[in-house]
């Protein structure tokens, strides 16, 4: 079929080159036959017209067929003696020089358009490269992007064994011990007793575990509400205030009254406080030389509001805050590195910013801005 | 109760050490819970069998780095350790460095009583080990130049004869010596004085 179709295909063409250069020619031809009066010479400037155009939309052929059909007009109907095909002595220069010229101007013509055809070809030709590049590219941060969710879950699974790891050899553990006080003789009730009281104490602590992570990864929109940032503060230190008695660290705050409400998910952003509460106080476990204190503080304009997370502990290092807020990033022993990068992720969705600073008198500053909208604009 | 064996107990997680604590305190054994390894070397060591219940990852330096900075500070405590995420490689750094059990959490309440068992017994063997020999130190202190030069003959397999050729003595001279440092470091027969002879040498060439 196809060696059938090509030579077909190939004299359609050529008809419709040689009907392109007749058309040209013609077209040059009858505004010469009608304007030849107003001239002393024989007017042939339009023919140089068609022979170019020919050869630019039909090709080299074509090009040539209008020189050879031009030269037939010119020498029949304008060049002395007229209406005859031969050619006076004294014409014969100036009609070799039209010849010469339309050749000319055919060469240069097709040879422009197969010069620009050419630049047009590889412009497509470059195109397409740029487009499939593109689509690899594309293809390939794909990939990454769902390898990095896979690496991520891994992590965070290993986290989460971890966490609920904890508690339960505190449970296992307490269990046994549980089962000695009470096969002593005589039992030991009151031991046995307490024993079970913290085993009550870290089962809940491994469903806590459990709760956070699961409102973590909830995949509904975050329920945003109007809240009061310094109710939610006084809620996590009250809840932390055993954790740091036990750990020796005064919570101070600081917190101005009367800031403006924010529009915010409650649980993130005690996720966010609440991490970044714990990181301080881990910072401090190594600190001997100076009084352990975290101190959160709040303070705020019309535009946001801003909460700062202060501790006394081994401080930042320059190369370390650069890195922190980077995923798998962690100075704990038995961090994952997930814990900062998921507070700024969730501060950035509430269209804040989380950054920290060395404290001047040592330790570490950690600070997030919520932005102050009005219940109108929002609602 | 100042003589019972005690058990350090050094883990972060304050449930954890409470827990290990609790189980040691119910089969009567005395546990000291620290949260840190700052902690274990500020806390008082009593001169008693001793052993450390150790969780791999605590803040600072990590379990197996503590162990190599006991045995750099020449505390010879026997390691028992604990972890959530025991790897190959970690738990066989350990145990080529000495530690009694690597144990993952949560662990049963059989394995580590055994571990602890094991670790205080090679504390105990260990302390009386130390008590023994610097007991013979003493009484080799006593010695003369003479009889220790002779001791340390005899020792070799040398008989009297031997000996007296080598330093130039008769062989009734060495006879004497010989028994006046048999008296000194109270040895029943050569095979006594063999072994006590061995405990002096410097441990590390042991």
């Amino acid at each position: 079929m196809q060696t059938g179709a090509r030579p077909e295909g190939t004299t359609r063409s050529l008809l419709r080159r040689c009907g392109i250069a007749s058309l040209f020619v013609v077209a040059a031809f009858v505004p010469t036959l009608l304007l030849q009066h107003l001239f002393p010479y024989p007017f042939l400037f339009l023919f140089f017209g068609a022979v170019m155009a020919s050869a630019w939309f039909g090709g080299t052929a074509a090009g040539l067929l209008a020189v050879l059909l031009s030269t037939i007009l010119v020498d029949y109907f304008f060049v002395p003696p007229f209406y005859s095909f031969s050619v006076s002595t004294t014409a014969e220069a100036y009609f070799a020089a039209f010849v010469a010229c339309a050749l000319v101007a055919s060469w240069v013509s097709s040879a422009k358009k197969k010069s620009e055809e050419a630049l047009k070809g590889t412009l497509d030709q470059l195109e397409v490269r740029v487009s499939e590049r593109t689509a690899e590219l594309m293809k390939t941060q794909t990939e990454l992007a769902h390898l990095s969710q896979v690496l991520s879950m891994g992590e965070l699974t290993a986290s989460i064994a971890h966490e609920i790891n904890q508690p339960l050899t505190a449970v296992v553990t307490h269990g046994h011990a549980c089962i000695e006080w009470l096969s002593a003789s005589p039992p030991n009730l009151e031991k046995a007793q307490q024993t079970v009281q913290r085993i009550i104490q870290d089962g809940t602590r491994a469903g806590a575990v459990l709760s956070r992570i699961r409102a973590l990864f909830k995949k509904e929109a975050p329920a945003k509400d109007w809240l009061d940032i310094n109710e939610v503060i006084h809620e996590l230190t009250t809840f932390l205030r055993d954790e740091a008695v036990r750990r020796h660290i005064a919570i101070r705050t600081d917190l101005v009254p009367g800031l403006p409400k924010v529009k915010a998910d409650r649980v993130q952003l005690q996720q966010v406080v609440l991490n970044l509460m714990m990181n301080g106080m881990d910072a401090m476990i190594e600190t001997t030389d100076r009084v352990k204190e975290l101190l959160i503080g709040t303070r705020g304009d019309e535009s946001e509001i801003v909460v700062r997370v202060e501790d006394s502990g081994i401080g930042l290092d320059t190369e370390a805050v650069d890195k922190i807020f980077n995923p798998f990033f962690t100075t704990k022993p038995h961090g994952i590195g997930m814990g900062l990068s998921i507070s700024r992720s969730i501060i950035e969705s509430h269209e804040g910013r989380l950054w920290a600073s060395p404290r001047p008198s040592g330790g570490a500053i950690f600070q997030f801005t919520l932005p102050v909208r009005s219940r109108d604009s929002d609602g | 109760m100042a003589d019972a064996p005690t058990i350090f107990v050094v883990d972060d997680d304050a449930s954890v050490r409470d827990a290990i604590s609790n189980l040691l305190e119910s089969v009567g054994l005395r546990a000291v819970a620290l949260a840190s390894t700052e902690q274990f070397w500020r806390a008082p060591r009593p001169n008693v069998p001793s052993c450390l219940v150790l969780d791999v990852r605590i803040p600072g330096v990590n379990g197996l780095e503590f162990q190599e900075q006991l045995a750099r500070a020449k505390v010879s405590i026997p390691i028992i350790f604990i972890t959530a995420h025991g790897d190959v490689p970690m738990t066989s750094r350990a145990m080529k460095a000495g530690a009694i059990e690597f144990l993952m959490k949560p662990f049963q309440k059989e394995d580590l009583l055994a571990a602890i068992r094991h670790g205080l017994e090679r504390d105990r063997t260990r302390r009386q080990d130390e008590a023994e020999v610097s007991i013979l130190r003493s009484r080799a202190e006593q010695l003369t130049l003479r009889e220790r030069e002779v001791m340390d003959l005899v020792v070799t397999g040398l008989i009297n004869k031997q000996i007296g050729a080598q330093l130039g003595l008769s062989e009734v001279t060495v006879k004497a010596h010989r028994s006046h440092a048999m008296q000194k470091m109270e040895a029943t027969s050569l095979a006594d004085l063999i072994r006590m002879s061995d405990k002096l040498k410097p441990r590390d060439s042991r």
